[in-house]
């Protein structure tokens, strides 16, 4: 079965490989993109820490580090989450997800992998640039533990990213008219550039707990401080895999939706 | 011929306005889509607020002050933005934009006045909020300056020209170029940065202030909002206004100007 | 054949699907009450049909737009949850969409793709393989046959935005069969194609449906496409069928007319037309006679009497008309469907 599904995955990542081969001008539109918007995600701290030393007991440095989790993170959003999220909403829009749902696998693994934007990788490149930066800056480096801890949080974040994304592709299901989602995705997503304890209040709850936008970026940007204790890495492990069973049950309604009341 | 043609569209207008809100009611699911993906000032305030009461006021913004310009960045922002850039953009790709081009009333024209007809619902969203914050961030926050209040009112008609005259070019440029939402997107980047959507713009050091007055991105967001709050004498204003008149031109003549070259291309090559 | 089949290889037993849609007036006022409440009503799509398809059959599915055709053949294929009644595909119950269920069957809509826009039609077919598992040898000797009835050749070599909509079409059809399904479903599969290709898939369907012994069901506008494929049809009208049987029947109860065409060597005064029989229409030197089956021998033969005649032919009416005859009555038995499916 596991055996299976990674020949199916090899089989989409040769397909998306070939699909972005024809388009390799992107490939230099992408990557300029990418550096351009990391000069402006920095500015509006830039201009914070011009005027101030900590914040919420962040130095510049250490936000930085929050930055480039961040700008990592929107690599593999913009890479591959977004490719696809874009892809079924095609798909919902045209009528062809039926071919999807006809074929002998699991429909959510093949609109999962169904397309890759390579190039926007790029992203990433420029988000440990970014790390590596910061870290020069704290005239320190991370401990193996602390790196150690930072990717498995990392992979938290891939997951949960992921599940936030089914559960917002789902949504397509109900409103077919959602050209927008990615932006929306996008939008929400762009919050979790500020480490989680800058927000107060109400704010804080929501990207804590309903959007944790916390376990995506401010936990593995502790973790690769040494400042992250182990309740709150288990508190991220756990809430992941929440979202992810949600997301998946969210997913099967939809698709029982969309297969009861289509016409 | 082309002042018939806006007549003709102000003519068409009302139903055009009934379409925009019948459409908006339909598809109010995206409509609340929409309206969160414009949530980011509040971010801002959230954070810019926290700033402040953190380490004391912060070039002149007090906790509340944040609050005020966030909020009426909000505002400011729900009545003015356009998405025409990406109607334009799929049009042209999949040909639909013929159709357009057949009709008597200019294209551009027709895009406005859709575009237009989106606002009373977003008014009736921002309205609420307008209100909330008077409230909330208190009344000496909102400017009592009557003439200042028809100023920002102008301005804030000023800021919708030109955010449409822009992305109506950078539309346009779908007529020649494969990524004119990649040059879309840029243009964003510049925006959020120079125009006060992230930071209010008297916040950046003062050597690029000149800089930032004279470019587009001001007009289109900072210029109603600081005039909304108070910040902003009634002669700077009007400094402000003239630049933004300028830029209006400017931009709409680049526009009609991509646009003509474009079709023209376009009626020649075929889509 | 597969000797695993069982006696039939689709069943259907008072099969539903009823749907809720919002329904909404015109206007500002309209649009802004639906806001607080919008009024419901049930769309009977599929109401309570019945039939059974043996393994190999060839079926066609003829009604007017709306008529419940595509939503069948979706509940058959298992997109759509049926609201009751009993359904059985190839042994499986179609909704569960198992694995083993999938591989049997295939489904080819003509106005949906799925070949992968920017790469070559293989590209799509190694991609089938890879889901459908496929062993190797028989992919190959699958795809072989298939090139050669299809006649893709270096057609699916070529980005599939490059190809005509006809070459796309046969493309298609190739990426659905690889898995060499038992049980096809083709929704309009000719629609805007031009008549000699109509004509080629015509014949591959035919000739797969031949050398498989796999079952065929056709929804087309086409008749051409149904009389010349399907000796079997069902009729669907609003969600119940109003015909089951073979084509040639059922033309004959609904129009037990022949058509008698002729062209005059000659002219022929029109007043003499009435003294052979029911005169359909006449036009400079052509005329159509109607008969009925009995009286028609007879016709004829007086026809060829008494007429300068330069030509005559006996046709069937066109079937065109006859559906159109069918459908009109329909709805004069049951007044206008409310609101209706689009």
């Amino acid at each position: 079965m596991a055996r299976r599904y990674l020949r199916l995955l090899g089989a989409q990542l040769r397909i998306a490989g070939l699909v972005s081969l024809q388009y390799r001008a992107d490939f230099f539109t992408d990557g300029l993109l990418s550096l351009f918007w990391l000069g402006v995600n920095v500015a509006p701290l830039a201009v914070v820490y011009g005027r101030r030393e900590t914040l919420a007991g962040w130095s510049f440095p250490e936000a930085l580090i929050v930055i480039g989790w961040f700008t990592w993170l929107k690599g593999i959003l913009d890479g591959a989450v977004n490719p696809c999220l874009t892809a079924i909403v095609e798909h919902i829009r045209k009528g062809t997800l039926d071919f999807v749902l006809l074929k002998p696998a699991d429909a959510q693994f093949l609109v999962s992998t169904a397309k890759f934007a390579p190039w926007r990788g790029v992203d990433s490149v420029g988000g440990l640039l970014l790390l590596a930066f910061a870290f020069v800056r704290l005239q320190r480096w991370p401990t193996p533990g602390a790196v150690l801890a930072a990717l498995l949080l990392l992979c938290t974040a891939v997951a949960l990213l992921y599940s936030l994304w089914l559960i917002a592709i789902s949504v397509a299901f109900w409103v077919v008219r959602l050209d927008n989602l990615a932006f929306l995705f996008g939008s929400v997503f762009d919050a979790a550039r500020w480490p989680v304890s800058v927000f107060r209040g109400a704010w804080r709850f929501l990207f804590t707990f309903v959007i944790p936008l916390a376990i995506l970026t401010t936990y593995p940007s502790l973790a690769l401080l040494g400042r992250l204790d182990a309740r709150t890495g288990l508190f991220a492990v756990l809430g992941t895999l929440a979202f992810f069973v949600l997301a998946r049950q969210i997913w099967r309604r939809a698709i029982l939706h969309y297969s009861s009341a289509s016409s | 011929m082309r002042g018939a043609g806006v007549a003709r569209a102000l003519r068409a207008f009302p139903s055009l306005l009934r379409v925009g809100v019948a459409e908006a009611v339909a598809y109010r699911a995206e409509f609340v889509v929409w309206l969160l993906t414009t949530t980011m000032p509040l971010i801002m305030l959230a954070l810019w607020g926290e700033v402040a009461r953190e380490g004391g006021p912060l070039g002149g913004f007090s906790g509340a002050d944040f609050t005020a310009y966030f909020l009426a960045a909000f505002v400011v922002r729900q009545l003015t933005g356009v998405w025409v850039a990406w109607d334009m953009n799929r049009e042209i790709r999949e040909g639909l934009i013929s159709m357009r081009l057949l009709r008597p009333i200019h294209p551009l024209v027709a895009y406005a006045a859709e575009n237009l007809a989106v606002l009373p619902m977003r008014l009736l969203l921002s309205l609420p909020v307008a209100l909330a914050a008077l409230f909330i961030a208190g009344r000496d926050h909102v400017t009592h300056d009557p003439a200042l209040l028809g100023l920002f009112c102008l301005s804030t008609a000023g800021a919708w020209l030109l955010g449409f005259g822009l992305m109506a070019t950078i539309g346009a440029l779908a007529f020649f170029i494969e990524s004119s939402l990649a040059v879309a997107d840029l243009w964003f980047g510049l925006f959020f940065v120079c125009s006060g959507y992230f930071v209010p713009l008297s916040l950046f050091p003062a050597w690029l202030r000149p800089t930032l007055d004279l470019l587009p991105f001001r007009a289109m967001l900072g210029l109603p909002v600081e005039l909304l709050i108070g910040r902003l004498g009634r002669a700077e204003a009007l400094h402000g206004l003239a630049i933004e008149l300028f830029w209006i031109l400017a931009c709409w003549a680049l526009a009609l100007f991509v646009f003509g070259a474009g079709a023209r291309r376009y009626s020649a090559y075929g889509a | 054949m597969p000797a695993a089949f069982s006696a039939a290889s689709i069943e259907v037993r008072e099969l539903r699907k009823h749907y809720q849609v919002h329904r909404r007036s015109a206007g500002l006022w309209a649009a802004l009450r639906s806001v607080a409440r919008r009024p419901r009503e049930t769309v009977r799509a599929v109401d309570g049909i019945s039939f059974s398809i043996a393994p190999g059959e060839r079926v066609g599915f003829l009604g007017p737009n709306g008529a419940g055709k595509t939503t069948t053949l979706k509940l058959l294929a298992g997109l759509l949850y049926p609201s009751s009644g009993r359904l059985r595909v190839a042994g499986f119950e179609p909704f569960r969409r198992e694995a083993e269920f999938l591989r049997k069957i295939t489904l080819v809509m003509g106005q949906k793709q799925q070949l992968l826009w920017d790469l070559p039609p293989l590209e799509t077919f190694e991609l089938n393989r890879a889901l459908y598992e496929i062993p190797r040898r028989q992919y190959d000797e699958t795809l072989g046959e298939l090139t050669e009835l299809l006649d893709l050749g270096r057609i699916a070599r070529s980005p599939t935005r490059q190809l005509s909509l006809g070459e796309r079409m046969k493309c298609e059809l190739c990426a659905a069969l690889l898995h060499r399904p038992e049980v096809l479903f083709l929704d309009e599969p000719t629609i805007g194609l031009d008549v000699s290709m109509q004509l080629s898939l015509r014949r591959f369907v035919r000739a797969y449906n031949e050398r498989f012994g796999a079952t065929v069901l056709l929804t087309s506008h086409y008749m051409d496409d149904v009389l010349a494929l399907c000796p079997r049809v069902v009729v669907i009208d609003r969600g119940t069928i109003r015909y089951d049987g073979d084509l040639g029947s059922l033309v004959r109860t609904l129009r037990p007319e022949k058509l008698v065409s002729v062209r005059f060597s000659a002219p022929v005064p029109p007043a003499e037309f009435g003294r052979f029989g029911k005169l359909q229409n006449a036009e400079g030197d052509r005329a159509v006679f109607l008969f009925p089956q009995d009286a028609l021998q007879a016709g004829v033969a007086r026809i060829l009497a008494e007429l300068p005649l330069a030509d005559l032919s006996i046709e069937d009416p066109p079937l065109e008309e006859v559906m159109r005859e069918l459908f009109a009555a329909s709805a004069r038995d049951e007044g206008p469907a409310p609101g209706g499916a689009p």
